[in-house]
């Protein structure tokens, strides 16, 4: 079957200032103002958020620790004379702890292709251990303004989550009123 | 209780207006939920219900104010009120149509929004200048929405662009209601409480026309039809019917 959804796009949020963006999820959209939009309906209406980066999950070359080990040629490419140097996001998975399974932008890197890319930053940013290695072109990603954040994210600061409790017994009547409802189980 | 007899000449205005208010944001709000589960993609029904909750939590506000000046409870004011108490506008009864109606009225009424609120929170009145303020800056969102939807739309398929024009040629008559000013409005704005409609109606004129013809659209003629926010559709009373059903069923529960 064809597949007929929009695009996938992968959401990166930054908790605050300074923190590095994390992938949170996916959404689909159409284009990458809307991605951008949904990504903040879908994944930010509550959460803390600095700013929100989107980038189509086809624009970023992924590779596992499983698939590096079974692919020992995988950087092997020819890279064509005239290719220019671009910047490249970087972002790694270090952990499998339940609630820290995010891929986080560790870095940049200049290069010519993705897997050139993820070559440098083997080099560049290595860790004990690395499940996941995304590189992505830094053109490619849509990224949320500072002017943006006073209409986007600061409105949730003041918003609670409630949980159901905090309604009470819905339901529940004042002393001796709406007696009678006993007989009619079925009012309407 | 305070009643509506013992208030100045300009709380009786204050207060019609911010009725007027809250319940435009309040069947705006009912209409937006409508689409919940039924949104042409889940991103966007989880969107929109997103933006109908934020409405509602305007709702929410406008109501507070208003109770405190008139004493209703905004939750009797919702619930178990007619058709013939409400001071919404036509606009945000109408049913909710396509997407394309959807998103049009929505971005309409959210441009209207961001001139009005820009201004009610440049006001003199505290508590309305807090309240447009801190709405304002979720209205900024909704409006980059709906008007990305709007242009998309538009200048998308040719099926989606007549959608699209049927929509406006529909909803345009509408929005007149929304600066048809209330009896007591030269009373706000002579206390720097309220703008003028009349100039809230320019801004938005400018804003809106360019918006919608750089996306292809044609602007109707029609001038719209002079209604007062008392006058209603029958829709809004099939809304309120749905809406305040449950209610109904049971005045003395407590939620």
């Amino acid at each position: 079957m064809p597949d007929t959804q929009w695009p996938r796009y992968e959401v990166f949020k930054q908790d605050a200032p300074g923190q590095p963006h994390r992938s949170i999820g996916t959404i689909h959209a159409a284009d990458p103002e809307l991605a951008l939009l949904i990504a903040r309906d879908v994944h930010v209406r509550r959460p803390d958020c600095a700013s929100l980066w989107v980038a189509r999950t086809d624009d970023i070359f992924s590779m596992t620790a499983d698939e590096l080990a079974a692919h020992p040629d995988w950087a092997a490419e020819d890279i064509p004379g005239g290719a220019v140097a671009q910047t490249f996001h970087v972002f790694q998975k270090t952990t499998q702890r339940r609630g820290m399974t995010f891929v986080v932008h560790t870095g940049d890197v200049q290069a010519r292709t993705a897997r050139e890319a993820l070559r440098l930053a083997m080099q560049r940013f290595p860790k004990p251990e690395v499940f996941v290695w995304w590189v992505c072109q830094a053109g490619a990603v849509t990224r949320s303004e500072p002017e943006m954040e006073s209409s986007w994210f600061a409105p949730a600061r003041n918003k609670t989550y409630k949980q159901q409790a905090y309604y009470g017994e819905t339901g529940a009547r004042p002393e001796g009123s709406g007696a009678g409802d006993e007989d009619d189980p079925h009012p309407e | 209780m305070k009643t509506i007899h013992t208030l100045s000449d300009l709380d009786v205005a204050l207060a019609a207006r911010l009725l007027a208010l809250a319940d435009d944001e309040l069947i705006l709000a009912h209409r937006a939920s409508e689409w919940t589960g039924h949104a042409p993609i889940l991103e966007e029904d989880i969107g929109l219900a997103n933006i109908a909750q934020d409405e509602l939590g305007h709702a929410g506000l406008w109501y507070d104010l208003y109770a405190a000046l008139a004493g209703s409870d905004p939750d009797r004011l919702v619930f178990f009120r007619d058709a013939g108490g409400w001071r919404n506008v036509q606009l945000v009864e109408l049913p909710k149509g396509d997407w394309a109606f959807t998103m049009l009225r929505q971005y309409l009424f959210d441009s209207y929004e961001a001139a009005l609120l820009e201004r009610l929170a440049e006001g003199r009145h505290e508590g309305i200048a807090g309240a447009a303020g801190k709405i304002r800056k979720e209205e900024l969102y909704h409006a980059r929405h709906s008007s990305a939807w709007v242009k998309r739309l538009a200048l998308g398929t040719e099926e989606s662009r007549r959608r699209s024009q049927d929509a406006l040629d529909l909803l345009w008559p509408y929005t007149r209601q929304l600066f048809i000013p209330h009896e007591g409005d030269e009373r706000l704005a002579a206390a720097g409480y309220a703008p003028r409609l009349a100039d809230v109606h320019d801004i938005w004129t400018a804003a809106v026309r360019s918006h919608l013809e750089s996306s292809g659209l044609r602007v109707p003629d029609s001038p719209g039809v002079a209604v007062r926010r008392d006058q209603h559709t029958p829709h809004l009373t099939e809304l309120l019917t749905e809406m305040q059903r449950v209610a109904r069923l049971d005045p003395e529960a407590i939620w």
